[in-house]
């Protein structure tokens, strides 16, 4: 097993949030910081991270690696993520399977690659200069995606999958991406999810869209909505105890609130992991052990 | 170039330039068609660079309406690719950009506000620094009191403006009512700083702004004391001079001096 136990269910840390939970220790097991945020020279920001990491396990979330680019690896940008995790010392380090710009231009924005060999390939060797600069393994996250290239050979399952075993790094599986690809793309998610291999997925994203109509945009900006919460039970079928955490980056509500929603994932996780078991026991048992 | 440069370079021209090369090489399906599909991506982009600059200038956005805002957004980040890995970076150039642009240079009141909030911003987040105290200086004989240099916390900006910003900004921020934007007789001297986590700003007088810009320089003290001599005369320069560096050290701008 290369991941690690569940650390539980957390939030992602958000600068409305700072002050409610210093003052009120909320019931959450851990956080996902937004690296980029913290990649200040000093000030508030890494004040406030550095007394969250006094209280809590602290994930750091990246947004920047551009992993699938072709342009060249960032090494600015790879040093200041190392010394940032040199002082907060997080669980892990996570960012997206996607790119974010070339020729020197960052899009800001999370963008698809063509599921191709050349791409598969270029990305694992990326993943492994980063692993090794970093000296840990990270986390790829699916993201969300509304259109597909027409050079793609295998599906984005296959191409995940593949990259994290080539080059040996873990998942950051985001249900609610899944389900939004699922929608704009047209096909079952569930087949995604069942094609994604067994000890690899690190973390759970869970999150809210919007329904455009035709297609669905990853707003995070709200709750999680039914289908995203039948999803991540499969997951949690497939996957058992992951450390699960709840995005939201607008409309964002009183803690409280997110508190709730969380409450909900713990109970639906545990429910569904007790059912699970229950269906396990209940099956004709066969001799476990084989032996001479 | 690889056939993965090829696509990801017609896609940043795409949602850069509106260049739709792109087309092309993208499926779409009989419900969401190409051109929707990379309109997602094209909006999404404009979308963010507008709110990063929004974020980055919530004075500015507030004193100009939704409307206005957004206009100069737009012309910003058509004008402006990003190139740095945090959009919190992003809009440096936007007071050189209004004061420059055809529709903005009748305000110039908008670039000098600019200017400000992006000096705040990075006062706010500059390097962490341990400020000096009386007691380190106390020792110093007369002689290495004259060649005596110091260095400055990070979070240090000095502005010189021409327009009320300030006091228009400080309205802005506290939803409170705003003052006309008028402009002063002459450009104000102004410093910010950060003592510990909190921001701070005041309005120098021109002897202090003198001679605190060359301290910044580096000048020894006995160079600035030379310079407040000339700036408000030998008798009351030894009593300014310490009264300006007491100062300095309460509120944490010196760190430094050897």
């Amino acid at each position: 097993m290369l991941t690690r136990p569940s650390l539980g269910f957390g939030l992602g840390l958000r600068v409305d949030h700072y002050d409610a939970i210093l003052a009120d220790r909320p019931p959450v097991d851990w956080f996902e910081v937004l690296t980029e945020n913290y990649l200040v020279p000093g000030g508030k920001p890494l004040d406030y991270l550095m007394r969250f990491r006094e209280r809590y396990p602290l994930a750091m979330h990246g947004v920047s690696l551009s992993i699938g680019s072709t342009a060249p690896l960032d090494l600015d940008y790879l040093r200041q993520v190392k010394a940032l995790a040199a002082r907060v010392e997080p669980v892990w380090i996570s960012d997206h399977l996607c790119w974010t710009g070339v020729a020197g231009r960052n899009a800001h924005d999370l963008l698809p690659l063509p599921y191709t060999e050349e791409a598969l390939a270029h990305v694992v060797g990326r993943v492994r200069t980063v692993q090794d600069f970093l000296g840990r393994r990270i986390l790829l996250e699916n993201v969300s995606s509304y259109l597909a290239f027409r050079d793609s050979q295998l599906t984005e399952w296959d191409f995940l999958s593949e990259i994290a075993v080539r080059a040996d790094c873990l998942i950051l599986l985001d249900v609610n991406n899944i389900y939004v690809s699922a929608v704009n793309h047209e096909f079952k998610a569930l087949e995604y999810l069942n094609a994604i291999p067994l000890g690899r997925v690190q973390q759970i994203h869970l999150a809210g869209h919007e329904n455009r109509g035709d297609y669905l945009i990853d707003t995070h900006d709200h709750p999680v909505p039914d289908p995203v919460w039948e999803l991540y039970a499969a997951a949690v079928r497939r996957f058992g105890a992951v450390s699960t955490m709840i995005e939201r980056d607008d409309h964002i509500p009183p803690l409280a609130e997110l508190c709730a929603e969380l409450t909900h994932a713990r109970a639906l996780s545990a429910r569904t992991l007790s059912e699970e078991a229950a269906r396990r026991s209940a099956r004709p048992q066969h001799a476990a052990v084989t032996g001479p | 170039m690889t056939p993965l440069g090829l696509v990801q370079g017609d896609f940043q021209e795409y949602l850069l330039r509106g260049n739709t090369a792109i087309e092309g090489q993208v499926v779409g399906t009989a419900r969401v068609p190409v051109a929707t599909r990379l309109g997602i991506y094209g909006d999404a982009y404009r979308a963010r660079l507008a709110e990063a600059l929004q974020a980055n200038f919530p004075a500015l956005a507030k004193l100009l309406d939704t409307e206005d805002f957004g206009a100069l957004a737009a012309h910003y980040v058509a004008a402006h690719d990003s190139s740095f890995f945090s959009i919190r970076y992003y809009g440096h150039e936007l007071p050189q950009f209004l004061s420059t642009h055809p529709d903005y240079t009748d305000a110039p009141v908008l670039a000098e506000l600019a200017r400000w909030e992006w000096a705040m911003t990075g006062t706010f987040d500059a390097a962490d620094a341990s400020p000096l105290v009386h007691t380190d200086l106390s020792l110093l004989s007369p002689q290495e009191w004259a060649q005596l240099r110091f260095t400055w916390h990070p979070s240090m900006a000095r502005l010189g403006l021409a327009w009320n910003v300030p006091q228009l900004w400080q309205a802005l921020n506290e939803d409170a009512e705003r003052p006309v934007a008028s402009v002063n007789r002459e450009p104000v001297q102004w410093l910010l700083w950060r003592q510990d986590l909190t921001t701070y700003f005041r309005s120098l007088p021109k002897a202090e702004a003198r001679t605190l810009d060359a301290a910044r320089d580096a000048w020894p003290f006995g160079e600035l004391c030379d310079l407040l001599c000339d700036e408000v005369g030998e008798a009351q320069a030894p009593a300014t001079a310490a009264t300006l560096l007491r100062g300095w050290i309460d509120a944490g701008l010196i760190i430094g001096a050897a």
